[in-house]
C-alpha cells in the first residue's frame, strides 16, 4: 500500500514533471551540448572537442565574469543592509502603512527596466535633469557619475530592490514576536535579539532574498549598458558578443554554461542550508 | 475557489494542449495568403506595409525588425527559414553567409535587372555585391549610407574632422572626449582603417599587434560605450562627448532631423585603401530559402521599387537614410529640403567616392578576439 501511494504521487507529478523538463531543461541541455562543440559550428552533429572552454582561460574572459559576480556580490550586499529596516518596518511596524508601500515598489516593476535605467540616464548625464538645472541656477557645471563603475552598481541595487526587500520582510514576519520579547526580558541587547533571534529565524528569507538579487544582478546587462556605458564588460555581454557579432555558438553557449554552473552551486548551497518549506508556507 | 491537485493538473494539462495546437493550425495555413519578412526597422513600418496590405487584401503580411545583422541571421541559422519570405540585411551578409549556406535564394533576374537602371550611379552598373559569385542575383539593394565616425561640428570643425580622419581619435588632446558605438562588426573594420590596414584583405604578425596598439587605445580614450545610438547623440548633443567612433548618416540623421544639424556623420578624405579611409553599408533584401515558399515575397520587392514606398523606407521611424533609387525624379521629388540636409544629401555623392565597401573583414576571428579583449581592458 505504501509503495502504491508513492507511485501515485509520481504518477500525478508527471504532466508537471514533462513541462518542466520542456520548458526548463531542454534549453539548458541544448546549450551544454553546444558549449562542447568545436568553434563556429552552428549545429549538433559534430563531435565536442570542448574548445571553447578553453577559450574561455586564453583569452581573459574570466574578467567579466570576475566583474558580475563582484558586481553582484556588493549589490546584494548594499541591498541587504538597505532593505533590511525597511523589511522590518514593513513587517513588524508599519501595518498597513505596509500596503502602500508594497503598491509602490510593486508599481515600478509595471514600467521595463530599460525605460527606467535611461530615465536615470536622463537624470544624471550631464545637462540632465540635476547638472542642467544646478548650472542654470548656479552658472556651474559638474561631471556626471554616468559610465562608471559605482553607478552600475548603484543601478543593480535600484533594479533589484523588490527582488530583496518582499523576500526579507517575508522572512522578518517569521520572527514571532515572542521571542524577541522572551530575549529582551533575559536581558538580551538590541544587538544580540538582531544577532541571536532575528537573523537566524529570518534566515529562509534573506537566503531567498540574497540568492534573487545576486543571480540576477550576475547576469545583468542593461545597468551595465545604459548607465555604466560599458566601462567594464559584464559576462551577459559576452555571452551576447558571442552569439552575435562573434557568430561564435559554442563559444557563447560555453560561456554562459560557466555562469550557470558556478551560479547554480551557489544556489543549491544556499537553499540546501534553509527551511524553504517554512517560508512557502507548507505546515510540517 | 478552492484549488485542488485534480484541477491544478487538468488546467494544466488544458493549458499545454491549447499550446501544442498553436503550431499546428499555423503548419496548415495557405503560404500564399501569407508573406514574413525580417528586416532592419523601416520596412515593419505601416506606411511601407499598409499599402502592400490593401493591395492584398486576405493575405496576412507580417514583418519584424531586427536590431544587428547577425541577430537576424541567427534567427535563419536556428531554423526559421520556414517562417521568413524576406531578410533584409547588409551587403556582406548575404554575399559571404547567407547565400552559400543555403539560407537565402537567387532572384527572378528578369524581373528585377531592369529596377538596376533606375538607380544612382554606383548601383545601376548594376551593384556588383547584390550578385553571389556564381553569378545569381541574390538580393535588391535600397537603403544606403557612408559609415565612419560622428562628430560635433560645434566642437571639431567638419573640415577638421575629413582632414585629420581616423587619427582625430588618436589624439591625445581627445581621451575622454569621445565614445564608442559598440557596433562591434564596425569597429573592427573601423580600428583596422584606423591603424593604417586594409581590414578586407588578411592581417597577421605587425599588423596584428599595429590592430591591437589601436583597439586598446580606443577603447582606453573612451569616455562611454553603447550600442544605442539615441543615447550615443545625446551624450553628444549635451556635450558630454565630442564625437563618436563608428556612426555616418544612419547615426547622425535622427538628430540632424531633430535639428541637431552640428551633429554630422564624417567620411575621412584619406585612408589606407586605395587612399579611401570612409565605408558605407547597403543594404540588400534577399529572398529567404524557405521550403514552403510565398509568392508575395518577389511581389513585395518589387512593390519597394515605387516611389512612394522608397520615400516611406528612407524616412521610416528611427533613422534616415537615402535610397538607391534617388536618381530617379519621381523619387527624389519626394524629399524636402530638410529632409535632404538630414541625411546630407549636400555631401553624400562625394562621401560615397571616398568610402569602401563593407564587405568580410578577412581576419575577422582574430581581430575580434583582440577587439573582445580590448573592450573587456
Amino acid at each position: 500500500m505504501e509503495r502504491l501511494h508513492s507511485r501515485l504521487g509520481l504518477f500525478s507529478a508527471l504532466p508537471m514533471l514533462v513541462v518542466l523538463g520542456l520548458c526548463f531543461l531542454a534549453p539548458l541541455v541544448v546549450v551544454a551540448a553546444f558549449s562542447v562543440m568545436p568553434r563556429k559550428v552552428f549545429d549538433l552533429a559534430h563531435l565536442p572537442d570542448f574548445s571553447a572552454y578553453l577559450v574561455f582561460f586564453q583569452q581573459g574572459y574570466y574578467k567579466p565574469l570576475f566583474w558580475s559576480l563582484g558586481m553582484a556580490l556588493v549589490s546584494t550586499v548594499i541591498l541587504f543592509v538597505v532593505c533590511w529596516p525597511l523589511a522590518f518596518g514593513m513587517a513588524k511596524v508599519f501595518r498597513r502603512f505596509t500596503l502602500v508601500l508594497t503598491v509602490a515598489v510593486v508599481v515600478s516593476l509595471f514600467v521595463s527596466e530599460n525605460i527606467r535605467l535611461f530615465g536615470w540616464v536622463l537624470t544624471l548625464m550631464k545637462g540632465g535633469l540635476i547638472e542642467g538645472h544646478w548650472r542654470a541656477f548656479t552658472g556651474e557645471g559638474f561631471e556626471s557619475p554616468l559610465y562608471k563603475v559605482p553607478i552600475i552598481i548603484f543601478g543593480l541595487v535600484y533594479v533589484y530592490f523588490p527582488f530583496m526587500l518582499f523576500p526579507l520582510a517575508q522572512g522578518i514576519a517569521m520572527v514571532p514576536d515572542d521571542a524577541r520579547q522572551a530575549a529582551s526580558d533575559l536581558g538580551a541587547s538590541k544587538w544580540q535579539i538582531l544577532r541571536e533571534i532575528d537573523l537566524p529565524l529570518a534566515a529562509p528569507g534573506i537566503v531567498v532574498g540574497s540568492l534573487l538579487s545576486f543571480v540576477l544582478a550576475a547576469g545583468a546587462l542593461a545597468e551595465s549598458k545604459l548607465l555604466g556605458g560599458q566601462t567594464v564588460i559584464v559576462i551577459a555581454d559576452s555571452v551576447e558578443t558571442a552569439f552575435t557579432y562573434g557568430q561564435d555558438w559554442p563559444l557563447g553557449s560555453a560561456l554562459s554554461m560557466v555562469l550557470i554552473l558556478i551560479i547554480g552551486a551557489m544556489a543549491i548551497f544556499g537553499i540546501s542550508r534553509v527551511d524553504l518549506d517554512a517560508i512557502i508556507g507548507r505546515k510540517r | 475557489m478552492h484549488l485542488t491537485r485534480r484541477k491544478f493538473n487538468k488546467t494544466l494539462a488544458g493549458v499545454a494542449g491549447l499550446g501544442a495546437l498553436g503550431p499546428m493550425g499555423r503548419a496548415y495555413a495557405a503560404r500564399d495568403n501569407e508573406m514574413n519578412i525580417l528586416c532592419w526597422e523601416g520596412y515593419n513600418s505601416d506606411e511601407v506595409l499598409g499599402p502592400f496590405r490593401d493591395g492584398n487584401p486576405g493575405a496576412s503580411v507580417r514583418a519584424e525588425s531586427g536590431t544587428s545583422d547577425p541577430d537576424m541571421i541567427n534567427k535563419l541559422r536556428a531554423g526559421e527559414v520556414n517562417v521568413w519570405d524576406l531578410i533584409n540585411v547588409n551587403q556582406p551578409w548575404a554575399r559571404e553567409q547567407l547565400y552559400p549556406e543555403g539560407l537565402i535564394k537567387p532572384l527572378d533576374k528578369d524581373r528585377f535587372m531592369p529596377y538596376f537602371e533606375q538607380m544612382l550611379p554606383g548601383f545601376s552598373d548594376p551593384y556588383p555585391l547584390a550578385f553571389a559569385d556564381d553569378g545569381e542575383l541574390i538580393g535588391m539593394p535600397q537603403r544606403y549610407g557612408p559609415f565612419s565616425f560622428v562628430v560635433n561640428t560645434d566642437k571639431i570643425s567638419q573640415d577638421m574632422a575629413e582632414d585629420q580622419g581616423w587619427n582625430l581619435f588618436l589624439d591625445a588632446a581627445m581621451s575622454d572626449r569621445y565614445g564608442v558605438l559598440t557596433y562591434d562588426n564596425w569597429n573592427i573594420m573601423h580600428m583596422c582603417l584606423t591603424a593604417g590596414l586594409n581590414p578586407f584583405e588578411e592581417i597577421a604578425g605587425d599588423g596584428l599587434d599595429k590592430f591591437r596598439g589601436v583597439a586598446d587605445q580606443i577603447f582606453g580614450g573612451a569616455r562611454l560605450l553603447t550600442d544605442d545610438l539615441v543615447a550615443m547623440n545625446t551624450a553628444l548633443i549635451n556635450g558630454e562627448i565630442d564625437a563618436y567612433f563608428t556612426g555616418g548618416t544612419y547615426t547622425a540623421s535622427p538628430a540632424r532631423y531633430d535639428g541637431a544639424t552640428n551633429v554630422r556623420g564624417i567620411t575621412p578624405r584619406s585612408g589606407p585603401v586605395d587612399g579611401k579611409g570612409g565605408v558605407v553599408w547597403i543594404e540588400l533584401t534577399s529572398a529567404v530559402n524557405n521550403p514552403d515558399p510565398s509568392k508575395l515575397a518577389e511581389d513585395f520587392l518589387e512593390y519597394v521599387q515605387g516611389p512612394d514606398v522608397c520615400k516611406a523606407v528612407a524616412f521610416a521611424e528611427g533613422t534616415y537614410n537615402p535610397v538607391s533609387q534617388m536618381a530617379n525624379p519621381d523619387v527624389m521629388s519626394k524629399f524636402d529640403s530638410e529632409e535632404l540636409d538630414a541625411i546630407q544629401w549636400d555631401t553624400l555623392e562625394e562621401e560615397m567616392s571616398r568610402s569602401l565597401d563593407y564587405q568580410v573583414v578577412t581576419s575577422y576571428q582574430t581581430l575580434n578576439e583582440i577587439y573582445n579583449a580590448a573592450k573587456r581592458g
